[in-house]
C-alpha cells in the first residue's frame, strides 16, 4: 500500500487529492473506444489512442520497432536508469509514479535511434467513472544522440465521466537530442487529472516542455527535470484556465547539475470564478553548475472574486557565477486597458475575455505543431468567453 | 442646428477633489470646438467623463449627448452611439491585435445599430485607406494595439482609430502633445478628413500650434473647473500671446 501525499507535504500544499483517494485504485477495465470525439490527427504525427491506459488496437497505425507497447514489467526493466535513486529519493512526491507503475497494465515505449527524426501523438482517454477504476497512461521516451522527437501528449475523459487519470511519463534526452513535447490536458470538467514527469537531458540536448491544464475539477502536475549534462537546455512554459470550482496545481523542480545549463520557464495562469491556480517552480543549480543561466516568468490573473492564485518561484544555488532571473505576480485585470477597449464600443465581457487572452497567449502559442496549437487556441478562448465570441481573434491578417 | 452635447453646470470630483465647478458648454452638430486652458484646469478630467472612465464622480449638472443623458449609458454604450475619445496617453495591450480591435469596435457598433457584420475584405481595404492617410505602416495592422508604439504612432492610431469608427463626436485628449510638426500635420489631416455637417469635434489641447491646422470654430478658456472665456478662433492666438494669466485672474 503507497501512502499518497497529503497537504502537509511540502510540495504538495495546494493540490486537491481527495478525488485520488477516493476513486478505486485497480485500472479500469478494458474498454472498446468510447463515445469520446477524437481530435482530428496532426499532420505528419504517427497517433495512438490508448483508453484507460490501454493502447486501443484498432486505432493504432504504428507499426514500428521504435515505438511499442510494453508490459510495465519489460519497460522498467529497459529504462532503469530514468528513475535513477537521486530522483526517486524524493519519496512521497513519487507516490503517484509509484502506483501508477504497480497498477498500469501498459506502457507506451518509445525509442529513438541515432539521429532519427519522428513526430508522435498519444491521445489518452479516460472512459468510465473513478468507481470503476483509474486510468493509469505510462509513457516511457528515450530519444537517442541528435535524434530529434515532436511528442503530443493528450489527456481526454469520456462526456462527464468523474474519471480519475494518473499518468507518469519518463524522458531521456541523449546528448544533442531534442524533444518537443507538447501536452494538452482537456479531460471533462468533473474528472481529475494528476500526472508524474521526469526527464533527464544529456549534454547540448534541448527539452522544450509546454504545457496546457484546461479540464479537470482538479488537476496536479510534479514534474523533475534534471539538466544533467553540459549545455542541457530546458524550456518549460504552462498555461492554465481554472474556472468554476477548478483547482490545478503545478509543481515543477529543474535540476542543474551541469555547467552551462540553461532554464527558460514561463507560466501563465488566469482564476475566474472560485478556480484556483498554484505553480511552484523550484530551481537547484548544483555546486559544478557554473554558467548556468535560468529564468522563470510566473504570472497569474484572477478575474472572479473568489478565485486564488500561488505562484511561486524557488530559487536554491550553490555556486557562483550564474546567472538566474525570476518575477511572480498575481493581479487583476488591468483597469486601463478594459476601460480603452469599452471607449472603442466592445462589450464589457468581450473586453475582459479579450485581456485576458492576451495575458494567456503567450505560453498558449509555444505549443507545437501549428495544428495542434489552433486547436488549443481555440479551446482556451472558449474557456475565457463563454458568453463572447472572439472569432476572427486568432486570425492574423 | 442640432446640439450634438449640452454641458450644462457639470461639477465632478476625482480622488475626493473638485476638479469641474460649474462647467457649461454646448457643441452642435458641424462644429470643431476647442478647449484649452493651464495644467491642472480640468481638462482631461472633463474628456474622462465624458468618455466614462470610473473614478470620476459627478457632484452636479447634467450632460445630454444627441439629446439622451450621458450619464445613463455605459462607457460603451456611448462609444457605440458615437463618441470616441483619443487619448492622452493611448494605452498599451500586448496580445490583442491592433486589427482585431479595430473589426471588434467596428462590429460592436454595427451590432447595436441592427447592421450585419463587416465584411472582412472591404473592411481591411477601408483600413488599409485610412492607414495610408496617417502614414502608417500597414505592419502596424498586426502588431498589438500600441504595443511599442512611439508617442507619435500611438497618436496616429488613436486617429486611425477615429476615422474607422466615424464617431458623431470626437473628444480629442492632446492628441497634439509630444508630435514633431510633421506628425502634427498627419493628424490633422486625419482631424480635418473627419469634418462634416452632422460631426463635431471637441479638441482638448494646452497649445495654440494645433488650432493652425485644424481650425476651429470656437475656442473656450478652461480655468478653475469652468469655461472663463469663450470666442473665436482668434482667441487662440491672443492666448498664445498673452498667456493664459489674464483669464484665469479674471475668472
Amino acid at each position: 500500500m503507497i501512502a499518497l501525499p497529503t497537504n502537509r507535504d511540502e510540495n504538495w500544499r495546494y493540490a486537491n487529492l481527495r478525488p485520488l483517494a477516493k476513486a478505486r485504485v485497480e485500472a479500469a477495465a478494458p474498454a472498446t473506444l468510447p463515445a469520446v470525439e477524437l481530435p482530428p490527427p496532426l499532420p505528419g504525427h504517427e497517433r495512438l489512442v490508448f483508453v484507460d491506459g490501454r493502447l486501443l488496437r484498432s486505432a493504432a497505425n504504428a507499426a514500428r520497432t521504435d515505438v511499442r507497447v510494453l508490459d510495465p514489467r519489460a519497460a522498467g526493466e529497459a529504462f532503469a536508469a530514468l528513475l535513477d535513486s537521486e530522483i526517486a529519493a524524493h519519496g512521497v512526491d513519487f507516490a503517484l509514479a509509484r502506483i501508477n507503475a504497480a497498477r498500469g497494465e501498459e506502457v507506451l515505449h518509445i525509442e529513438l535511434p541515432e539521429n532519427a527524426d519522428s513526430k508522435i501523438e498519444a491521445v489518452f482517454i479516460a472512459s468510465t467513472g473513478a468507481a470503476n477504476g483509474t486510468s493509469y497512461p505510462r509513457v516511457q521516451v528515450h530519444v537517442g544522440r541528435s535524434a530529434r522527437l515532436c511528442f503530443v501528449e493528450r489527456h481526454l475523459s469520456e462526456g462527464t465521466a468523474e474519471a480519475a487519470v494518473n499518468a507518469a511519463v519518463d524522458v531521456a534526452l541523449a546528448p544533442g537530442a531534442v524533444m518537443e513535447h507538447s501536452r494538452v490536458q482537456r479531460v471533462a470538467d468533473a474528472a481529475s487529472c494528476f500526472d508524474t514527469l521526469v526527464a533527464h537531458i544529456g549534454e547540448s540536448a534541448r527539452y522544450a516542455l509546454k504545457t496546457v491544464v484546461l479540464g479537470g475539477q482538479t488537476s496536479r502536475s510534479t514534474m523533475f527535470i534534471k539538466l544533467a549534462g553540459r549545455g542541457a537546455r530546458c524550456e518549460l512554459s504552462a498555461a492554465c484556465v481554472a474556472n468554476g470550482i477548478q483547482t490545478h496545481d503545478i509543481f515543477a523542480e529543474i535540476e542543474h547539475a551541469a555547467p552551462e545549463t540553461v532554464t527558460r520557464e514561463l507560466f501563465r495562469g488566469i482564476g475566474t470564478g472560485r478556480g484556483k491556480l498554484a505553480f511552484n517552480g523550484k530551481i537547484i543549480v548544483r555546486e559544478n553548475a557554473h554558467e548556468s543561466d535560468s529564468e522563470q516568468s510566473l504570472k497569474s490573473l484572477l478575474t472572479g472574486s473568489g478565485a486564488e492564485a500561488a505562484a511561486r518561484p524557488q530559487l536554491e544555488i550553490y555556486t557562483d557565477r550564474v546567472r538566474a532571473a525570476h518575477g511572480a505576480t498575481t493581479g487583476k485585470l488591468d483597469e486601463q486597458m478594459l476601460f480603452y477597449l469599452l471607449s472603442r464600443g466592445i462589450e464589457r465581457q468581450t473586453a475582459q475575455a479579450l485581456l485576458q487572452w492576451a495575458f494567456i497567449e503567450d505560453a498558449v502559442s509555444r505549443v507545437t505543431p501549428a495544428a495542434l496549437r489552433e486547436d488549443v487556441e481555440r479551446a482556451v478562448v472558449k474557456r475565457l468567453s463563454a458568453v463572447a465570441s472572439l472569432d476572427g481573434l486568432l486570425v492574423q491578417p | 442646428m442640432s446640439n450634438l452635447l449640452k454641458i450644462e453646470n457639470l461639477s465632478a470630483k476625482v480622488g475626493g477633489k473638485d476638479v469641474l465647478k460649474g462647467l457649461s458648454l454646448t457643441l452642435n452638430a458641424g462644429e470643431v470646438h476647442a478647449i484649452m486652458g493651464p495644467n491642472g484646469s480640468g481638462k482631461s478630467t472633463l474628456s474622462y467623463v465624458l468618455a466614462g472612465r470610473p473614478g470620476y464622480e459627478i457632484t452636479g449638472g447634467t450632460v445630454e449627448f444627441m439629446g439622451r443623458d450621458l450619464f445613463a449609458m455605459a462607457p460603451e454604450e456611448r462609444a457605440r452611439a458615437g463618441m470616441f475619445l483619443g487619448f492622452q496617453y493611448p494605452v498599451e495591450i500586448p496580445g490583442v491585435n491592433n486589427v482585431y480591435l479595430l473589426k471588434a469596435a467596428v462590429n460592436a457598433k454595427r451590432k447595436a445599430t441592427g447592421q450585419p457584420e463587416v465584411d472582412a475584405y472591404e473592411f481591411l481595404q477601408l483600413v488599409r485607406a485610412k492607414m495610408k492617410l496617417m502614414q502608417m505602416d500597414e505592419s502596424f495592422l498586426s502588431r498589438g494595439v500600441n504595443e511599442g508604439f512611439s508617442g507619435g504612432e500611438k497618436k496616429r492610431n488613436e486617429i486611425l482609430q477615429m476615422l474607422v469608427l466615424e464617431p458623431a463626436l470626437a473628444v480629442l485628449d492632446e492628441t497634439d502633445s509630444g508630435l514633431d510638426i510633421d506628425a502634427l500635420k498627419v493628424v490633422a489631416r486625419g482631424v480635418n478628413s473627419l469634418r462634416a455637417p452632422d460631426r463635431g469635434v471637441l479638441l482638448i489641447t494646452h497649445y495654440q500650434r494645433l488650432l493652425d491646422h485644424i481650425v476651429p470654430d470656437h475656442v473656450h478658456v478652461l480655468a478653475r473647473g469652468r469655461i472663463a472665456k469663450s470666442g473665436g478662433k482668434e482667441l487662440a492666438q491672443e492666448l498664445e500671446k498673452r498667456g493664459y494669466d489674464w483669464v484665469t485672474e479674471a475668472a
